[in-house]
């Protein structure tokens, strides 16, 4: 273990530190722009620069040079200031001083460390270099005369997303950052280039001249568009969301999100339910909560308990679920969650989590996806497992539907057949797994919503058990849910019998009189027009379609809540800004119903609700830790259908209400769209 | 002896006899009024007044939307929004100022990056209703255009001394 | 009276009724001395204000009227013109009739003020006793004013200005008993007329040993018409004008007219008590070829000054200042004064039987 001075400050550090994260040990500042921890190191920016000895009397770039025993590294004399300087004057020669036009004004590195290092004033009197703006899709805006080189973009394209698109042409002076043949940034991370970019070159193209960074409210929040659960921060001026920023958790998200989770907050302000409204005559008409509310009672009056039923849809949070259930259940009724027809069970925990964990991918050395894109159904995760994926130790086969997820995979076939294949051992890939120290396989929802899916789970269930997938440490039975809201339903054990099937059915035969819709838009809500439909959610779609009474919830970004992701791990969510108009956060909306229907339930605050809730459901109560359930047997031994896989997510921009309303996401799907024809496919159409 | 002195100064009232003596001196002094409609005080190329939204000489608004007079303005009277126009350029879609907040400390017209806010020399802008003095972009612009050349005159003047 | 009467007499050239006559006389007695006071009121303000000006180096009001000699009246038709407002949780009867209350009792007093000898509305034999009553009365203006106008700050002004004119009126008491044991008599025209050539030849008391007499009867006087330094019943900085926050338009148009009427009525006693009333300055016989009121409302108007440019002068005491001014400093001083006077009048045996 190398052990080095800095600045006076002994630091020991691992083998192949550079003196750059040496020093950030240390607790010592140096500047840089190019270098970034997640990235390749480029060492072009030369911001970094400090004296070392022994060695060359030259300064040395500390992001690209490792840190050796014996070194003495100065990063606080005049030298270093003079050097720092330097580079700032060159940096600056033609960056453009346009700072009061520039979004990134206010939270530019650039603007940051010349203050903090540069010499104040400029002695440059020639000609400015100009270059012409580059289209990278409908989500970056380039200024590209603001640029200074340091490639984080380029590396970020090529290292994380997966998507080699942006390059560097020219050299020296005629250098250019620029997509290859003028095209979209065609991957789902892209948004994060545009937190990446340390100056104003990349900037994001919805949020434009929007808002100052200083007029912006910051709220930590935790995104719904998938089930990952991706650290976010919302910033808002007022009561409107001008964007989402990701939030560094090493073990969800790292700093990354989905262009989804990034740019779909357009959508929270448009198609909004903002007052209940009334069916009368055949059309929704406004009307007061305490109409709407009367109205329910009336209807709800005297019926039987198996009439009444309950779906919830995929962007609920546990508190307006749990406070769904309790009501329901007081009435008889029952809840459904499953409204993508899924057949998973909420018996088992660790049959419905993703038991490895996100990290559990840094050290899976084989991995089995079986009716699953990640890259469509968690784009983040499927970036981590790409970074696995890049050091050579991860073997990634497919079951079902070929698909571009990035990176190079060991197409299975597209059959459910090949999982008895594999537990019998007749495919190769078993002895794949077999060898493999730490293997995983991801269940995607695409196995799920089969008729055989019981089967698929079990041979699953068998796979891993068989493999060696499941041992003492490691739990490698991973599913990959899309819907933010389905673990903590599932451990609510909001399922019914029949599933979503049985309430669609029950309701055209007339056996269920009265379906309660919390916010679940993604099935054909024409099947319930002979009930009595109640939807409560945010938005204007396909759940208001058929209801009878609609009631003005809140968006995700407009409560303080709890969900699990996939993994069911716990987080809390603040609320960022108030719902509009009339709209009411979830669970006072069934608190205050269940006191006009003479069922008042057991809490009067959201502590209280936690409270009870964690109570029933102690898991809710441990936040932010991976839980490690208990191996248990699962599934039903049967046959399965030789069929193909049929993937949960086509449309990656359209998966939810909030991204339909978004004009951002619309543009984005154009966009996808016009770089599929000419790249061949990305995998968004499946 | 203080302590008679103390005594002589509280029982004779020298120092409020000295106070009354002072004001008196004063009050034959000449007057320094000013018959205010119809005379006016000189005014300062700094004078802070009336606020006005300048143009370039082609027309076009100075003001590109950067916002720094709304964040450094104290008592919080600017509110802008910006957008991005049809030529891409960066321009507000609402530059309003609330007169009745605005406590005319210039930080404005200092914070700007064009020149684009200033504070004009005129001060007698008083309205009959409290909505009048909650100036919109157009009203602004409108001030810029009327006061250009007193505006322009008075930075040319002041430029010697930033 | 009777010298007016007979005028009257004189005049219509028949008789009335002696009791309609009486009634008819005494009002028009009260008209000749009330409607100058209202005027002086006005222009007295105008006064005030030019006084104030010049020593901050303005010019004052000059725009209405010849040196603005009119601005008073610009003033009031404005402020007749205004709306009176009354406030919704005011008492609205004692609302009203507080400022009205404050009028009277700033012109009531005047009955007593000879303007000459025998220039008298009521040559009252206790004119000095009544004249301590009705200024002790116009607190009563103030504190209906403070209560009735269901405000915290007006209440705080009425509050301040009751225990202020309290306080006060006890040393200007003993000021006035020091006065009237040397004259020996408590009618005004009495007292008026004992100050001549008091010594050297000087006519009024300021010019002998009740000289101290006569500042503290000032500075009470200031305290009593809550002027400057003494102005903490409205106090504009701490309770916002104190009990006239409420009042509006005429009713406040009272309150000002009664605070001047006031005013002159202590420059009016001052004059009379200490510097010899119409009496001219000096005891030599041409002085006194001017007319008495000349000599009287030159007094005044000196006193009036005097208040204007203490005003300019001073800062507002602070209330724990003001009392202990008013019961540790003006009230033993006074109380040992009238037992010297006393005791130099009964061993002199100048006592006055």
């Amino acid at each position: 273990m190398p052990t080095l001075t800095i600045d006076g400050i002994e630091v020991e550090v691992e083998p192949g530190t550079t003196v750059l994260q040496a020093a950030e040990q240390a607790g010592i500042e140096i500047p840089r722009f190019c270098y970034h921890e997640r990235l390749s190191i480029a060492g072009n920016c030369r911001m970094c620069l400090v004296e070392v000895s022994p060695g060359p009397p030259k300064p040395a770039a500390s992001c690209a040079l490792p840190a050796g025993d014996g070194m003495e590294v100065k990063t606080n004399t005049e030298k270093v200031k003079k050097f720092r300087e330097g580079v700032m004057e060159f940096l600056l020669i033609n960056h453009p001083l346009d700072c009061p036009v520039c979004d990134q004004g206010g939270e530019c590195d650039l603007q940051d460390q010349s203050v903090a290092y540069g010499e104040g004033a400029s002695r440059y009197k020639e000609k400015r270099r100009i270059v012409e703006e580059k289209y990278m899709g409908p989500l970056i805006r380039t200024i590209m005369t603001r640029c200074i080189h340091c490639t984080r973009c380029v590396r970020f394209a090529d290292e994380v997303a997966g998507v080699p698109s942006l390059g560097a042409i020219g050299r020296g002076e005629n250098m250019q950052i620029t997509t290859y043949k003028e095209q979209a940034f065609a991957s789902e991370l892209s948004g994060n280039v545009v937190d990446l970019c340390p100056v104003g070159a990349l900037t994001s193209k919805p949020y434009t001249f929007k808002a100052r960074p200083w007029e912006l409210k910051n709220t930590e929040t935790i995104d719904v568009h998938d089930a990952l659960g991706s650290n976010i921060r919302i910033d808002s001026r007022g009561r409107a969301v001008m964007r989402a920023l990701p939030r560094i958790h090493e073990e969800v998200n790292e700093e990354w999100i989905s262009d989804k989770t990034r740019h779909a907050v357009d959508g929270l302000a448009k198609n909004r339910l903002d007052r209940p409204y009334v069916k009368k005559d055949g059309k929704l008409q406004q009307a007061t909560w305490a109409k709407a509310f009367e109205v329910i009672a009336k209807k709800l009056k005297g019926l039987d308990g198996k009439q009444i039923a309950g779906i919830v849809g995929d962007l609920c949070d546990a508190e307006s679920m749990y406070a769904m259930n309790t009501l329901l259940k007081s009435l008889g009724g029952s809840v459904e969650c499953r409204q993508d027809g899924s057949k998973i069970g909420a018996k088992h925990r660790s049959g419905y989590l993703f038991n490895s964990g996100v990290t559990g991918i840094d050290e899976a050395d084989a991995c089995l996806l079986i009716g699953s894109n990640p890259r469509l159904e968690s784009p983040v995760l499927n970036a981590r497992l790409r970074q696995r994926w890049l050091t050579r130790q991860c073997k990634v086969a497919n079951v079902g539907p070929e698909v571009d997820i990035t990176y190079k995979i060991e197409q299975l076939g597209d059959s459910a057949t090949i999982l008895q294949d594999i537990l019998d051992g007749k495919n190769e890939f078993a002895e794949v797994l077999k060898s493999a120290e730490k293997p995983m396989l991801i269940l995607g929802q695409g196995a799920l919503n089969r008729d055989d899916s019981l089967v698929i789970l079990k041979l699953a269930h068998d796979i891993a058990e068989k493999y060696g997938l499941v041992t003492d440490e490691w739990n490698g039975f991973n599913v990959l849910h899309t819907a933010a809201s389905r673990v903590a339903a599932l451990d609510m054990g909001l399922v019914t019998d029949a599933g979503i099937e049985g309430i669609l059915s029950g309701a055209e035969s007339g056996d269920i009189k009265v379906v309660y819709n919390l916010g679940a838009d993604e099935f054909d809500t024409s099947r319930l027009k002979k009930a009595f439909v109640i939807y409560q959610g945010s938005h204007g779609d396909e759940g208001v379609r058929h209801a009878d009474v609609v009631l003005p919830g809140v968006a995700y970004t407009e409560k303080p809540a709890t969900y699990l992701n996939t993994e069911g791990r716990v987080q809390t969510a603040q609320r960022a800004i108030f719902g509009p108009g009339e709209a009411r956060e979830d669970w006072t909306i069934f608190r205050a119903l269940s006191e006009v229907l003479g069922q008042s339930l057991p809490f009067d605050n959201i502590a209280e609700l936690r409270a009870s809730m964690a109570n029933d459901y102690p898991q809710f109560a441990i936040i932010d830790q991976k839980p490690n359930a208990e191996w248990a047997d699962f599934g039903v031994a049967g046959k399965v259908s030789k069929d193909g896989f049929k993937l949960a997510i086509t449309d990656f921009y359209g998966t939810n209400p909030i991204a339909r309303s978004s004009e951002t996401m619309d543009e984005c799907r154009a966009a996808m769209n016009g770089t599929n024809q000419s790249e061949g496919a990305t995998g968004t159409d499946g | 002896m203080a302590v008679l002195d103390h005594a002589a100064r509280t029982i004779f009232l020298t120092e409020f006899v000295k106070g009354m003596a002072l004001t008196l001196k004063y009050f034959f002094k000449k007057k320094v009024t000013i018959n205010y409609p119809h005379e006016k005080g000189p005014l300062s190329p700094r004078f802070r007044g009336e606020h006005a939204l300048r143009r370039y000489e082609n027309g076009e608004e100075r003001c590109i939307a950067c916002k720094l007079c709304e964040a450094i303005c104290p008592a919080q009277a600017i509110t802008i929004e910006a957008d991005i126009k049809e030529d891409g350029s960066r321009r507000t879609t609402r530059y309003d100022i609330d007169m009745t907040k605005c406590i005319y400390c210039g930080f404005c017209q200092e914070a700007c990056p064009v020149e684009a806010i200033v504070e004009g020399p005129n001060f007698e802008y008083s309205t009959e209703t409290r909505e009048e003095l909650l100036y919109d972009k157009e009203k602004l612009l409108d001030n810029g255009d009327r006061w250009e050349s007193q505006l322009a005159l008075n930075i040319e003047l002041d430029a010697p001394y930033r | 009276m009777g010298k007016y009467l007979d005028i009257f007499v004189g005049w219509f050239g028949y008789r009335l009724d002696d009791w309609a006559l009486l009634t008819f006389g005494t009002i028009l007695n009260i008209l000749v001395v009330v409607l100058p006071v209202l005027l002086a009121v006005a222009m007295i303000v105008w006064v005030d204000r030019k006084v104030w000006a010049a020593i901050h180096l303005r010019k004052g009001p000059n725009i209405v009227g010849p040196f603005g000699l009119l601005q008073s009246f610009a003033d009031g038709l404005k402020v007749f013109l205004k709306e009176t407002i009354i406030p919704a949780g005011a008492n609205k009867f004692l609302f009203l009739l507080a400022p009205a209350l404050s009028l009277i009792f700033g012109l009531v007093g005047w009955a007593v003020i000879p303007f000459g000898e025998g220039v008298v509305i009521s040559d009252l034999n206790v004119g000095i006793l009544y004249l301590f009553a009705v200024s002790s009365l116009a607190v009563y203006g103030i504190i209906i004013a403070g209560w009735a106008s269901n405000s915290r700050y007006a209440f705080l002004g009425a509050m301040r200005s009751a225990a202020q004119m309290v306080s006060y009126e006890v040393s200007i008491g003993f000021v006035l008993v020091c006065v009237l044991m040397c004259v020996g008599s408590l009618n005004l025209t009495d007292v008026v007329l004992a100050q001549k050539n008091v010594l050297f030849g000087v006519n009024g008391y300021f010019f002998s040993g009740l000289f101290p007499m006569f500042i503290i009867f000032f500075i009470s006087a200031l305290a009593e018409t809550n002027r400057t330094p003494f102005d903490l019943p409205e106090a504009e900085e701490e309770i916002v004008a104190g009990f006239q926050i409420e009042y509006s338009s005429m009713s406040m148009a009272l309150f000002y007219l009664g605070e001047y009427a006031n005013i002159i009525l202590m420059c009016g006693m001052m004059s009379i008590l200490f510097f010899g009333g119409w009496l001219p300055p000096f005891d030599w016989e041409p002085l006194y070829a001017v007319p008495g009121v000349i000599w009287l409302f030159t007094k005044m108007f000196f006193f009036f000054f005097c208040f204007a440019w203490v005003k300019m002068t001073v800062p507002r005491y602070r209330y724990d200042q003001l009392m202990r001014l008013g019961w540790k400093v003006f009230l033993p001083i006074s109380l040992v004064w009238v037992v010297l006077t006393s005791g130099y009048l009964v061993f002199f045996g100048r006592l006055a039987s």
